[in-house]
């Protein structure tokens, strides 16, 4: 009796429903797709913000000046940091301020005292008047901190400013 | 492939003697795999690098350094007033302050300033102990903010003298809380 032969199963998938739809996906990522900033990636806690109700207002993103109140993952100190999106703006900002070492000044993101927040604040204001301030603060911190720099802001007749919010539900 | 050895099979049978000439049908095989190898790692890292929820913002203004107080009527101030244990407290006028859930606080809003009278006129003021969370301060801003929108509705349905719909003015202020308030709302 000759030995069954064994039959070999070559098969095929038909990858292009696969292909069709990874693309798809890939090509929308690639439109939505925003990324850090460079502040964004050297930072190293997370805030976490307050929660609201869905508003259409988005973070504005030319000229904006952020200043950032979060706690140290490490430390839990709670630390004031400053933030300039425009960055001719944040070159010029930099040198002119004083209390910030010059070590500090290659960051695109600077940690900062009350006093040197004041004058970061102001020469912001000196350079471009029509600069957008935002306060974008951890939701468990103690309201004083928060009140601190927002006394920062008026004193330089920055009455109008922003508190970044995430959306409710996200 | 197997399509192409029967074409040849069928060719060979015929020989010369057909003079149709026949197109040969090429049937191929596109590799797939490192097309689909490199479109999943660029998905995967778009996938990962996005950010999806973009933060919003909340628009805030508060009232420049003013030199001279302005007076204002007593019965026409809401002040909200948050206890270092994050507990909310309103008062109207000099009344006593009272204890209020954050939810309630659109609905008493919105009563008040279109009660007769205070229409349009009602100053909110909201006054944060400084232990208070920041956190609860934006919800209550939150919540005053939603009120606003039964406000303007119900206040522009109004007219004035020139036939025109009145105009919302909200007038709200936060501010700090002084040590006769922090004392009244400490027994609470």
């Amino acid at each position: 009796m000759p030995k069954v032969k064994k039959k070999r199963m070559g098969f095929v998938i038909d990858m292009t429903p696969l292909v069709d739809i990874t693309f798809l996906l890939l090509t929308f990522f690639m439109f939505t797709a925003k990324f850090k900033s460079d502040a964004e990636s050297e930072q190293k806690f997370v805030i976490e913000r307050p929660k609201v109700t869905a508003d259409t207002s988005k973070v504005p993103d030319k000229d904006l000046a952020i200043i950032k109140i979060a706690v140290d993952s490490v430390t839990t100190d709670t630390l004031y940091y400053y933030e300039l999106l425009n960055e001719a703006d944040r070159n010029e900002v930099w040198s002119l301020t004083k209390s910030v070492s010059e070590e500090m000044k290659q960051k695109a993101q600077l940690e900062v005292s009350l006093e040197s927040l004041n004058e970061l604040v102001r020469n912001t204001k000196m350079i471009r008047t029509e600069t957008v301030f935002a306060i974008d603060a951890d939701k468990r911190l103690r309201f004083q901190y928060v009140w601190d720099a927002m006394d920062i802001l008026r004193k330089n007749s920055a009455t109008v400013f922003n508190y970044v919010t995430e959306k409710k539900g996200s | 492939m197997a399509g192409g050895g029967a074409l040849k099979a069928e060719r060979s049978k015929r020989g010369k003697a057909s003079k149709r000439k026949k197109m040969k049908r090429v049937s191929y095989h596109l590799d797939m795999t490192p097309l689909v190898d490199i479109t999943f790692l660029l998905l995967t890292f778009f996938m990962f690098t996005t950010t999806m929820a973009t933060p919003q913002v909340m628009e805030m203004s508060i009232p420049p350094e003013v030199v001279d107080q302005v007076e204002v009527k007593e019965s026409e101030l809401l002040q909200l007033f948050v206890r270092e244990d994050n507990k909310i407290f309103y008062a109207i006028g000099n009344e006593d302050p009272q204890e209020i859930e954050l939810n309630k606080i659109q609905a008493l809003a919105e009563v008040e300033n279109l009660r007769e009278g205070k229409r349009n006129r009602l100053i909110t003021a909201l006054k944060p102990s400084n232990d208070a969370d920041y956190g609860i301060v934006v919800n209550i801003l939150d919540e005053l903010n939603m009120a606003e929108v039964l406000i303007t509705a119900e206040i522009s349905k109004e007219f004035d003298e020139e036939g025109n719909p009145k105009k919302r003015e909200r007038r709200f202020t936060i501010a700090q809380m002084s040590e006769e308030e922090l004392e009244k709302i400490k027994e609470l």
